[in-house]
């Protein structure tokens, strides 16, 4: 099984990423070849043998000059490349009218759609725990908001990641390419709880997305998940004692 | 020379006389003994965070089984680990680690072994301070192990501890063991600011006669920075940890956002400190091996100038990229660019000292005795470190991979392959001068051979579950999906992991009986042209006889053609065509 | 073990057209960087030390208020509206009682270059005398405070009041102890002999003390 490499990419910035990251292994690859390659050499060569006398030398400042400048230009040249990706999945807000809250809690992701009306805050809103549907090949933008401690909305497969803050919203997007299930793990150390939360995002053609939302998110579906004020009272009061610990990490699995 | 030593011995027979045991071991002002105290220390903390290690290490292969000799301490689930004394395991582990093994060997035991002997004066600037600060940092080291036992166990918020998970007790259900991680690292900060004080008027002020600046070897370069950044870094930490005490114990807002607080300003405050120290980490270590390699290729340094220079530019560099932990915590992306451009051009000076190694090695004469096999561990291992480094510094490519067990194995190839490998080729070398013994080449070499080999096999395979998207942290890899396929890895890294566990066997074996048993070493085992190795073995109480050395040349005078040996100690006059071509 | 004189070697080594550095004259150093002792540094051990460690002071109020300053940035409004003002006339006039330990402290080091050792244990509690009365002031002040309800976890705005300037306060105090052990050093005698190192590092480190209030001083209370 050789399948020991980045997971599948299914969003549309993923591969400027992974193109990213493949310039930069061939680079370091290149490097790291060359170091081990020229150490290997010397430590054969040079050993001590018999007869074999050092050379008595300070340093040569045109190789030195060679091997400051060299690093520095590939350096820069890498820096000029990440800069497009990164203001083009971090800094820039593509227009959308597919927004999702998301909101993260110890030690569960709650993924709130505005409802019929298309505001958040209001009475219509529908609340998923651990699960967001979202139809493919659309941007969907994600407002990120924790209730209690940091979190880290991790989709592997879209390379995607961001951590969530209490007291703030982070706005986030990202537009999928290919319909699945796909794991959304916390990658941020948030307590106790934190190996083993995770949700799943399912990405549908645009057909199922729309008879999904037409069964869950109108007014008389029921809502998915218990109210929302109540979850952190229950967080803290759980906390503290060591047997609650044990059966929520364990429940997971 | 020899008329000097034994008058020294006779001094230094008469000043233990006079001190009796206590203050000959144990409360003793002597910069000598200080620096064996803190490294007994560090290798006592080693076998406790290796421990921790290896349990995270079982607990990661076999999810949720018994973890052998766990059973007597964790009674109620018979040694199977709960997730959140795994968090506890993890979070220790590289809190001792860092703060109590590798600070304490590296700056505390060689700093202070080093810094006096090599640049030719009898002590420190200031040898009772010197005392305290062993003392203070031993006490935090106490004080950090005492939170093993309290009630609700240790800190489990990770060795970063961020804010708000570690501001308020109900969310990690730890109470006192964060406070304590607080109030240790506080009393650490204190005792490494004594100590660098005391480094950095050292080094400016007692030099010996002749020991210019551009003649200090570069280990004290080394320790020189290393310094600068301790006293500049800690106290930062020093202050973060106070208030995170306060948020905890006394109720204040400062990370707390229901209160008005901020957390990222913990993030901010905490990297701000943390970058600079993971250099602290590592520059000692390079230091070391620049004093390594030119010892046993036979050949001077390749370009000592610049070698110092790089080690003050990473030291300027160190303040100004810590924003590249923080790529998608959700400070300013704009910001987060900005640490990019600084981060890459952290790697230059980098470049700049792995070259010069090459360069020293280049038509060398190389003896591959023990300490020269770790330093050249510690280059090779070093660069692999720094160049996952560059992933990591690519904004992009960080979203995907930050919080990976990439990361991981980033840190433990510079940690353990940079730091840990620099400070065994630090104790092998400067053993017989620091005990007056050899130490054994065989168990040496045992040591070594299996250090290397599982450490690689150890942390190379932790790159690949990385970048297949392990993340850190985490109690039980198997409840994912997408990473059940890797847990093959997992137990193959824990396998390696024991058995590098069981590698450091020979080096403790090694160690105690060349203690008591190895052969007495001679003034100058290595032909080495510093200062240290002009005194005796071990060197008594002020170092030196009636005189200091004066220092006529460089520290890398080997295979000169000025003299027929192929070394040239710096304290050594010149004479003949040398003299001569001065006029 | 080690040669102790330098022979040439009987067959030339290779060396790349690089050459030993020409040695030095004489003793050991060439310039005044490092000549053969006996040679006075610029600074002494003592001075030296005091810089150092106010340096790492630095630092550490320096995370304090940039943390402060952080909050101050964010917070909507500051400072929250229902809490009670600092008392800025007060502490403008305690700031100046700081001042005049500074100038007393300074007396004592001239007290103790003249080798007027009583005037030097007299001023040395004069300058003890006023960094108490500021102490209890501004004691007095935070009683005041947390009576009108402004506590160290009411919101960030109590928090960073108390943090900062008790932090300062906790050094004021620390400074007191020393200034008081070493007036009593003095006025057992000790210094007169020209060991003087505690007493200066002692003066160095009130003088910082003092220096760094005026800072907090307009940072918490003024802007
Ligand atoms: C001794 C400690 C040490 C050292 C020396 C370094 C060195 C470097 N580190 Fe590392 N780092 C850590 C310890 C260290 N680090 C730790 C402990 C963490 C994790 C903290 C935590 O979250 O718990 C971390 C995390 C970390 C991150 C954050 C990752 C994340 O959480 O998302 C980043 C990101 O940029 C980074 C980058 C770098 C870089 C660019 C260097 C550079 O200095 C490396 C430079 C060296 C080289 C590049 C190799 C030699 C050079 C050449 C052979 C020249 C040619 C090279 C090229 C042309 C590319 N490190
Ligand atoms: C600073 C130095 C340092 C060192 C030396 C090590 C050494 C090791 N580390 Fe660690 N590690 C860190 C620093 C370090 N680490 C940091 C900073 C983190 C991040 C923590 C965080 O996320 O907050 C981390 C995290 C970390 C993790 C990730 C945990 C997680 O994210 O969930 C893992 C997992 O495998 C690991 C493993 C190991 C192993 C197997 C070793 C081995 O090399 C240990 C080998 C040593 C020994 C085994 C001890 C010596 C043994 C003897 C002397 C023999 C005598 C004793 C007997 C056998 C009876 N480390
Ligand atoms: Cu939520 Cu980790
Ligand atoms: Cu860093």
């Amino acid at each position: 099984m050789l399948d020991w490499w980045l997971p599948e990419n299914v969003s549309t910035y993923g591969q400027e990423i992974d193109w990213l990251f493949h310039l930069i292994y061939y680079i370091t690859g290149v490097t790291f070849i060359l170091v081990f390659a020229t150490m290997l050499a010397f430590i054969v060569m040079y050993r001590d043998r018999p007869g074999r006398k050092a050379r008595y030398t300070h340093g040569n400042t045109t190789l030195e000059i060679v091997w400051t400048v060299v690093p520095a230009l590939i350096l820069v040249i890498l820096t000029l490349l990440s800069v497009p990706a990164w203001s083009k999945i971090k800094m820039t807000m593509p227009e959308t009218d597919f927004i999702v809250q998301v909101t993260a809690k110890q030690f569960n992701w709650q993924i709130t759609y505005p409802g019929p009306d298309g505001k958040f805050g209001t009475a219509d809103d529908k609340t998923l725990l651990d699960e967001m549907h979202v139809p493919v090949n659309k941007i969907v933008r994600v407002h990120l908001k924790s209730q209690d401690v940091i979190h880290s909305f991790f989709v592997p497969q879209f390379r995607m990641k961001q951590d969530a803050v209490p007291g703030r919203e982070i706005k986030q997007w990202f537009e999928a390419t290919k319909p699945g299930k796909y794991e959304l793990p916390c990658a941020e150390l948030c307590g106790f709880g934190h190996s083993g939360m995770r949700g799943w995002i399912y990405v549908h053609t645009a057909d199922e997305y729309a008879k999904w939302a037409a069964q869950n998110l109108t007014a008389e579906a029921a809502p998915t998940t218990e109210a929302k004020p109540d979850d952190k009272a229950d967080a803290k009061k759980e906390a503290p004692g060591k047997a609650e610990p044990k059966k929520e990490g364990k429940a997971k699995k | 020379m020899s008329a000097h030593s034994a008058t020294a011995h006779a001094h230094v027979d008469h000043a233990r006389h006079e001190l009796g045991f206590v203050r000959t071991y144990i409360f003793s002002t002597d910069h000598k003994m200080i620096a064996r105290q803190f490294l007994f220390l560090g290798l006592f903390m080693m076998i406790i965070g290796g421990l921790l290690a290896l349990i995270v290490r079982w607990q990661l292969a076999w999810p949720e089984t018994a973890v052998p000799g766990l059973g007597g301490i964790l009674k109620e689930t018979g040694g199977i680990l709960e997730p959140s004394t795994y968090n506890m395991a993890f979070t220790m582990h590289a809190t001792i680690m860092i703060f109590f093994v590798i600070m304490p060997i590296l700056a505390g035991a060689f700093g202070n072994f080093c810094i006096p002997l090599m640049i030719g004066a009898r002590d420190m600037a200031f040898p009772f301070l010197n005392m305290l600060s062993f003392w203070v940092t031993g006490s935090a080291g106490i004080i950090m192990l005492s939170g093993f036992f309290v009630e609700g166990g240790h800190a489990a918020a990770g060795w970063t501890s961020y804010a708000p998970l570690s501001a308020v007790a109900s969310y990690t259900g730890v109470n006192w063991g964060q406070n304590i991680w607080c109030i240790s690292l506080f009393i650490m900060g204190v005792g490494s600011m004594m100590g660098s004080i005391n480094y950095i008027t050292t080094i400016i002020n007692m030099r010996a006669p002749g020991m210019k600046l551009f003649r200090m070897p570069l280990v004290v370069w080394s320790l020189f920075i290393t310094a600068i950044l301790l006293l500049l870094a800690l106290p930062v930490l020093t202050s973060g940890v106070a208030m995170l005490l306060f948020d905890r114990t006394l109720g204040t807002n400062w990370f707390k956002p229901a209160g008005g607080g901020e957390p990222l300003l913990w993030q901010h405050l905490f990297w701000y400190f943390g970058h600079p120290e993971v250099y602290i980490l590592i520059l000692p270590a390079m230091g070391i091996a620049s004093e390594i390699l030119p010892v046993f290729c036979r050949k001077p340094i390749f370009g000592y100038h610049a070698m110092a220079f790089s080690m003050i530019g990473i030291a300027f560099l160190s303040w100004i990229v810590y924003g590249h932990h923080m790529f998608v915590s959700g400070m300013s992306p704009a910001l987060g660019m900005a640490f990019t451009v600084t981060t890459m051009i952290i790697a230059v000076p980098s470049a700049i000292k792995t070259f010069n190694w090459l360069g020293t090695m280049w038509g060398a004469r190389m003896q591959f005795t023990v300490p020269m096999l770790n330093a050249l561990a510690f280059v090779s291992m070093f660069v692999i470190g720094g160049l996952s480094g560059i992933f990591m510094a690519s904004t992009p490519v960080d979203i995907y991979i930050q919080d990976t067990y990439f990361i991981v194995a980033h840190i433990h190839y510079v940690v353990f392959g940079g730091s840990i490998f620099g400070a065994f080729a630090a104790i092998y070398y400067w053993f017989p001068k620091m005990f007056g013994r050899m130490t054994n080449p065989f168990l040496g070499h045992l040591h070594f051979w299996g250090t290397f080999v599982f450490f690689n096999l150890t942390f190379f395979p932790m790159h690949i579950i990385g970048v297949g998207g392990q993340m850190r942290r985490i109690y039980n890899p198997t409840q994912y999906e997408f990473l059940v396929h890797q847990q093959g890895w997992n137990v193959f890294i824990t396998y390696s992991a024991l058995l590098l566990g069981v590698s450091q066997i020979p080096f403790v074996i090694n160690f105690f009986w060349s203690l008591f048993a190895g052969k007495p070493a001679p003034l100058n085992p290595w032909n080495a042209n510093t200062l240290e190795w002009t005194a005796p073995s071990p060197p008594p109480h002020l170092n030196w006889g009636p005189t200091l050395p004066t220092v006529y040349r460089g520290p890398y005078e080997y295979s000169s053609p000025e003299s027929k040996e192929d070394f040239l100690p710096q304290n050594v006059p010149p004479v003949g065509a040398a003299g001569a071509r001065r006029h | 073990m080690t040669t102790l004189t330098v022979e040439h070697p009987t067959d030339p080594r290779r060396t790349n057209g690089s050459l030993p550095p020409v040695p030095p004259e004489g003793g050991g150093g060439d310039g005044p960087d490092r000549d053969p002792a006996p040679r006075r540094p610029p600074l002494d051990n003592v001075r030296l030390a005091m810089l150092f460690l106010i340096c790492a002071e630095v630092m550490f109020f320096g995370g304090l208020v940039s943390a402060f300053l952080v909050l101050r940035v964010t917070a909507a409004v500051w400072p929250p509206p229902l809490q009670p003002r600092l008392p800025v006339g007060v502490t403008a006039v305690n700031t100046l009682v700081l001042f005049a330990s500074s100038v007393a402290m300074a007396a004592a080091r001239q007290a103790l270059r003249r080798d007027d050792a009583r005037a030097l244990v007299r001023r040395l509690g004069l300058a003890a005398g006023l960094g108490g009365a500021f102490l209890l002031v501004q004691g007095y002040e935070w009683v005041r405070l947390v009576s009108f309800g402004l506590t160290l976890s009411s919101d960030a705005y109590g928090t960073t009041f108390y943090s900062l300037i008790g932090a300062h306060a906790a050094h004021v105090l620390g400074a007191l102890v020393w200034v008081a052990v070493v007036a009593l050093l003095a006025a057992r005698g000790r210094f007169t002999d020209g060991r003087t190192g505690p007493l200066r590092a002692c003066a160095i480190y009130w003088h910082f003390v003092v220096a760094l209030w005026p800072i907090l001083f307009v940072a918490v209370y003024l802007i």
